[in-house]
């Protein structure tokens, strides 16, 4: 059968298979949150151990992040689903609310993702805070030492407040790089946005590939858009005054 | 009894560089002592010596008898406060919070005791309208105060000026050297590196000239404007006062 794109019909068949995608959009926000997570959670503290750190453990947190950052995405969840020794976690219930049907999602597929996707970004994320603490005068440190705050107390209270409203522009990047990147996880199977899509336009038949793609592509631009949007609120809500030059 | 500060033959090179070669004078509660010098002169580097942000490479620095290098380091820096010539307050906090976070984390004072210490404070430098401005919202002179304020919080014995009006424009100047006249004659004890002569001339209860990392010549500022004893002095101090 011939496919012509943007026919009345093919959207109708979009729209009504709505909760096809609505799961994979469910999967793709629950990955994209868990990969930022761990990123943060890993990724906050390598940057500062690269500034702070000395010996063994910079050397390993860097050469860590050099590979992250060195091997491509796809190769990284492929390895981190076939090379990690994950239990059988077999099907995950999820959904069953927010008008989301209940559905099963492959539990060591979401679990491989989110590690590879979240390790990765822990090594960009940590670039970014390298680069936020470094841009912090030196002076301020000094000032604190000066009045007699710990390393400890100086970087908690003075540096770290400073550097993470710094990061927030990099983190924006960081955000859209891994809602996107968790397309990817269609490279294992995890029915996330891109695979549920896929489900569809490869039904027997069906000539909706372009409303697909077009419809999936809207929802990662609409994420996308609200994520950054939120994220220049919070930059102004926690803004120091600048200095006026 | 013993002196509050002393150096006695203070060495420190950075690399190849001697800035200090040997230098040793004395002070007493309450006394101010300036001192002055051309860039270079390690009269800067003389100074973090004293609370060890720089540390000696030889002789000693004793404060009230005990070698700063035998104190635990947030002992010392406890009773020594400093202030910098490029003020760095805290640019995340405002005036109050610049002041406060010591009080809070080091000296372990409630939220309200921590509060009111710092609006006395901001009070003696003049500042207790502007508790609530973050430094970019603040002159440079303000800032300079703020940054007084928080060193003056902590309760030091001894309080270090490097350069404090060095970084500050001509017209600001005067508002930061009222607050420390004040500080001098409420008796604080102050060490002070400047280029303000004037100044230097009119607080100082003794003046130290610091050349190539020797102490030049020392003694009340009259004499040493007046009758320097040495020709380097008699150069230096001349040329800025004409």
């Amino acid at each position: 059968m011939e496919s012509v794109p943007l026919q009345p019909g093919d959207w109708a068949f979009v729209l009504g298979n709505w909760p096809v995608l609505a799961q994979g959009l469910y999967v793709t926000v629950l990955l994209t949150v868990g990969s930022l997570l761990l990123g943060f959670l890993a990724g906050f503290p390598a940057g500062a151990v690269e500034v702070y750190g000395a010996g063994p453990l910079r050397s390993v947190v860097r050469g860590a992040g050099v590979l992250l950052r060195g091997t491509p995405i796809v190769v990284l969840i492929v390895l981190f689903f076939f090379g990690a020794p994950w239990p059988d976690l077999g099907g995950l219930p999820l959904g069953g609310w927010l008008l989301v049907p209940r559905f099963d999602v492959n539990g060591r597929a979401l679990l491989a993702a989110t590690t590879a996707l979240g390790l990765r970004s822990a090594a960009y994320q940590s670039q970014v805070f390298r680069g936020a603490i470094r841009s912090i005068d030196e002076g301020q440190m000094e000032a604190a030492r000066a009045i007699n705050l710990s390393t400890f107390q100086a970087v908690r209270h003075v540096v770290l407040p400073q550097a993470l409203r710094r990061s927030i522009p990099g983190f924006q990047n960081e955000f859209t790089i891994v809602l996107k990147d968790t397309s990817i996880a269609i490279a294992i199977g995890l029915g996330e946005l891109l695979f549920q899509g896929r489900q569809l336009f490869l039904q027997p038949g069906q000539s909706a590939v372009v409303e697909v793609v077009f419809v999936i592509s809207a929802v990662y631009f609409v994420l996308t858009f609200a994520t950054n949007r939120t994220l220049d609120l919070v930059e102004r809500r926690y803004a120091i005054p600048e200095e006026s030059t | 009894m013993s002196r509050l500060l002393e150096f006695d033959g203070v060495y420190k090179a950075f690399g190849d560089e001697e800035v200090l070669e040997g230098v040793g004078f004395g002070m007493d509660r309450t006394d101010v002592e300036v001192v002055v010098g051309p860039s270079g002169s390690g009269k800067s580097t003389l100074l973090r010596c004293v609370n060890r942000l720089t540390e000696i490479d030889d002789g000693d620095i004793y404060l009230d008898g005990d070698s700063v290098h035998g104190m635990d380091v947030d002992s010392l820096r406890r009773r020594v406060g400093m202030v910098f010539q490029g003020v760095n307050l805290f640019a995340h906090r405002t005036a109050l919070g610049n002041v406060t976070l010591g009080l809070r984390q080091v000296r372990g004072m409630s939220k309200a005791e921590a509060r009111e210490a710092a609006e006395s404070n901001l009070a003696r430098v003049g500042l207790a309208d502007q508790a609530d401005s973050y430094p970019a919202e603040l002159s440079g002179g303000q800032k300079q105060r703020v940054g007084i304020a928080r060193a003056l919080a902590m309760e030091p014995e001894l309080l270090l000026f490097d350069e404090p009006t060095s970084a500050l424009d001509p017209e600001l100047i005067g508002e930061v050297l009222e607050v420390m006249q004040d500080l001098a004659d409420d008796g604080m004890t102050m060490l002070v590196v400047t280029h303000e002569m004037g100044f230097a001339r009119s607080v100082a209860d003794t003046l130290t000239f610091l050349d190539g990392g020797r102490v030049v010549e020392r003694g009340p500022p009259d004499r040493l404007f007046e009758r320097p004893e040495r020709k380097r002095t008699d150069q230096f101090l001349g040329r800025l006062d004409a």
